[in-house]
């Protein structure tokens, strides 16, 4: 099956070539052997909730009295629990979810963090993105030097795709950078925008000796070409699929319509917005943990089981929340947190590291067991297949779920 | 290089680009750099109730004092964004921006960031140590690197650290041992919360016995900083800074830079000094680098401002457009600063970057949102304002530029706009946009929608 869907995009992108405008110098540069068609792998779906989400609301420790001593006002009621192991059940909103783990879907890892934890959003986000630890300073993300690594010369950029108008940290490498696009449309009109579609003649832009100047002009073809590909690739095929009509929904569904379309990329980024719940947070956290359970769901069931053999999705946060609720009904800035993997062949499943440890808090905060990097590491050498070592400028152990 | 290009090359890197006012003005970087004396403090923002390190449950009172503080965040990044863009005060500006991405912090009290950007901007011409010293004291600082916690036998080390890291000395210029002695004479140099004035609490400082670059001493905080001025590698650290800043993101060959380190030291670290040097010498105007230096967000906009002398027509936008771009004055990302260089281009942005000439001078309104930083508290966050029109007389640009045939316009505009020629085909698109007519009287605006839309207008 891999053989005969490889061989089918390879002869379906000469053909479709035929028909992009593609400036001379790019196919000068390789454009025909280009890493998206060199080999149709593993697909890594990366969604990032913002804000910093309740993990101890999110999977709940519903046995556990010291939860709910710390949480009198907002904890989820054994009663509302929707209970998977004697232990840990989701909250009430997850049934989505939780259909997915009684499916062998869904693995939790608990205590996801990193040593000395940074409490500010754009901090610990900034971290989380880049693959640093706290210390470090990083201006590229862990993707983007995954791109760095992995990808030749030309037309890389839609190897890696948030879905978005602009370009995350984590997307960002040294040379290559991934690509933003809310869909391929709004995409194209956007790249065939007046002043940029009126790219220069291969001769012009090769004669540029400039590498600033070449890097933009690089840039911009790049953009027209990548824009006129998923276009073409994605025009008139249409997803019935349903899924809720919300924003995060939408995103989820753009992605599952490339996948399908077969554009080659290889990691696809997206973000749900909104867990900072300083206040009155239980309304807000279960109608955000619908929408995210729910369009995960509603998008596995879109790909299908042949293609979810292919897809992993992986849901962070850049930190979990405060053990002791707050005054205003709320939960503040906290540490470690769970973090979420969907997939068809989960080596393991279910709840791979046990419970989170309620007894032992570092100043009301839960402590790290599992670095994050051991996570994308996991992810790079197991799924990805490519050494992670050079992209997280380190060793870490990996987990096995895969 | 003629003297008029020169000058050109001179407003771009140390300017946001030639200005109207710029006409009766010659190249002569002295004169210009003396006209930098005058000093504008920024003044917006009431002193009010300073809001303190975020606390498990704060009260109402503290919730409003940081609600309060993050719109006075908003009004300062207005305030500081219309003075960037005045042609009569832009170096210094132009400076204190650099040692905002220098010393790169983000304060919460918007009465603290007034102060510390004000602090900035004193100094910023003056001599480095003197600015070292003013903001290792500045209240912004000492909360941002959790100075207020470092205390006698329970030293927090995070101000030390980027002291000697960031802002001086450079990784791999000190030992972690150097840290903890330093963090330990930083002990006890606190804020007042009700005043916003350093002080000195004296009785949680560790006036103990420190070794520091291998030297030993009762070393108090100044004694440290003192010890670091003292080290040539720390006017090689800035100066590599000034040089990424000013001339080039590829580093000076080891000969220059020590040329420059040396000059920048014995100055006594005298900031206008080694910006002259840099602005007379003769390597700052070799074509390998002129017109190759990417913009940053903040200097894209603030070159569209300047160059059209246009103004936002809705306040809120000035702050979206530096949002949806990546770079928020007074929020930079971490203690590391912005990035620079290519980092701010990729597929989106440069589609982003090359749209907003047609979306500020014309239609008006785009279409792009910005991202959430996911702080619920930040103001910024809710900042959705989509029409991100400039108002400009255009009447006044059309008296300036508008010659005898349209071909000789557009040279004149070109030249005034792009920092270098742009490429053939590219010029032939502004061409065909404008049209052939200088008596539409649209013609000087498309021509400059149409300029500002070309990837050389990426470029200073």
């Amino acid at each position: 099956m891999k053989t005969s869907r490889r061989g089918f995009i390879k002869s379906s992108m000469v053909a479709t070539a035929g028909t992009l405008m593609i400036p001379n110098f790019l196919k000068a540069t390789g454009f025909e052997s280009s890493g998206r068609l060199q080999q149709q792998g593993k697909i890594l779906v990366v969604i990032q909730l913002s804000g910093g989400n309740d993990g101890l609301n999110t999977v709940v420790p519903y046995r556990n009295d010291l939860y709910y001593q710390y949480r009198p006002g907002i904890a989820i009621r054994a009663a509302d629990v929707l209970k998977a192991t004697d232990e840990l059940g989701f909250h009430p909103a997850l049934s989505k979810l939780k259909d997915l783990y009684d499916r062998g879907y869904l693995a939790v890892l608990n205590n996801v963090g990193y040593p000395n934890p940074d409490r500010s959003h754009f901090r610990s986000m900034d971290i989380w993105q880049s693959g640093s630890d706290a210390a470090t300073y990083l201006k590229t993300g862990w993707i983007g030097r995954y791109l760095d690594s992995n990808c030749g010369k030309s037309l890389c950029t839609a190897q890696a795709i948030e879905v978005d108008d602009t370009l995350s940290m984590a997307l960002k490498g040294d040379v290559i950078k991934g690509l933003a696009m809310k869909n391929p449309e709004k995409f194209y009109r956007a790249a065939h925008h007046h002043f940029s579609k009126n790219i220069p003649g291969s001769s012009e832009v090769n004669e540029i000796n400039d590498s600033s100047l070449h890097y933009l002009y690089k840039t911009l073809a790049e953009t027209s070409s990548s824009a006129e590909f998923l276009y073409a690739k994605t025009k008139g095929k249409i997803n019935s699929a349903a899924y809720p009509q919300n924003e995060f929904s939408t995103r989820l569904k753009t992605i599952a319509s490339l996948i399908r379309s077969d554009v080659g990329t290889r990691i696809y980024y997206v973000t749900l917005s909104g867990f900072d719940t300083h206040a009155n947070q239980q309304a807000q956290h279960q109608r955000l943990l619908a929408i995210y359970a729910e369009a995960v769901h509603a998008f596995v069931d879109d790909l299908g089981e042949d293609t979810m053999n292919d897809v992993m999705i992986m849901t962070f946060s850049e930190f979990g929340r405060r053990v002791r609720q707050n005054a205003s009904g709320g939960t503040d800035h906290g540490t470690a947190n769970n973090l979420f993997v969907v997939s068809k062949n989960l080596k393991r499943r279910g709840f791979i590291n046990g419970s989170p440890d309620l007894y032992n808090l570092d100043q009301g905060d839960l402590i790290h067991q599992v670095d994050f990097r051991s996570v994308y590491a996991t992810l790079l050498n197991k799924w990805l297949e490519v050494p992670s070592e050079k992209i997280l400028n380190g060793s870490f152990s990996m987990s096995d779920f895969i | 290089m003629e003297s008029d290009q020169k000058k050109k090359h001179l407003r771009l890197r140390a300017a946001f680009g030639l200005s109207l006012p710029d006409e009766k003005q010659g190249y002569n970087p002295e004169a210009w750099l003396h006209s930098s004396a005058h000093i504008q403090p920024l003044n917006v923002v009431e002193k009010g109730e300073i809001p303190q390190m975020q606390t498990n449950s704060p009260t109402d009172t503290i919730k409003q004092a940081i609600s309060k503080s993050r719109g006075d965040i908003l009004k300062l990044n207005g305030s500081w964004m219309d003075q960037l863009t005045d042609p009569r005060v832009v170096i210094r500006e132009k400076m204190t921006l650099f040692w905002h991405d220098h010393f790169a912090c983000r304060v919460r009290s918007g009465y603290l960031a007034q102060q510390q950007n004000n602090v900035l901007r004193q100094h910023a011409l003056g001599k480095f140590g003197d600015l070292l010293h003013a903001v290792s004291k500045d209240p912004g600082m000492l909360q941002f690197l959790n100075n207020q916690q470092n205390k006698k036998n329970s030293p927090n080390e995070n101000f030390a650290r980027e002291l000697l890291e960031l802002f001086t000395l450079g990784r791999g210029h000190y030992t972690e041992d150097d840290i903890k002695n330093s963090a330990r004479s930083f002990t006890g140099w606190a804020f007042n919360p009700v005043s916003g004035k350093f002080f000195f609490r004296e009785k949680v400082h560790d006036d103990g016995l420190k070794t520091f670059r291998g030297r030993k001493g009762n070393f108090s905080g100044e004694d440290i900083l003192e010890i670091i001025l003292e080290d040539k590698q720390t006017a090689r650290f800035v100066m590599g800074k000034l040089w990424q800043y000013f001339v080039s993101d590829d580093q000076p060959d080891d000969d220059l830079m020590a040329s420059l380190s040396t000059d920048f030291f014995n100055s006594g670290y005298d900031i206008k000094k080694i910006l002259f040097g840099i602005f007379t010498s003769s390597w700052f105007y070799d074509p390998r680098y002129t017109g190759n230096r990417i913009k940053s967000p903040v200097e894209l906009v603030a070159g569209m401002l300047t160059q059209t002398n246009g103004k936002f027509e809705y306040p809120q936008a000035s702050l979206f457009v530096q949002r949806a771009l990546g770079q928020v004055l007074l929020l930079p990302p971490n203690v590391g600063g912005w990035p620079s260089g290519t980092a701010w281009i990729d597929s989106s942005s440069l589609t982003f970057r090359m749209s907003l000439a047609s979306v500020m001078l014309k239609n008006g309104e785009t279409t792009i949102d910005a991202k959430d930083d996911g702080d619920v508290n930040n103001e910024t966050n809710r900042v959705k304002e989509k029409k991100i029109t400039l108002r400009v007389n255009w009447g006044e640009l059309a008296e300036r530029f508008v010659r005898a045939t349209a071909d000789e316009s557009l040279s004149a505009i070109e030249y005034y706009l792009l920092a270098r020629p742009g490429l053939k085909a590219s010029r032939q698109v502004v061409r065909n946009y404008a049209g052939g007519s200088t008596s539409d009287p649209e013609f000087v605006k498309k021509a400059f929608i149409g300029f500002m839309s070309l990837p050389e207008y990426q470029l200073s």
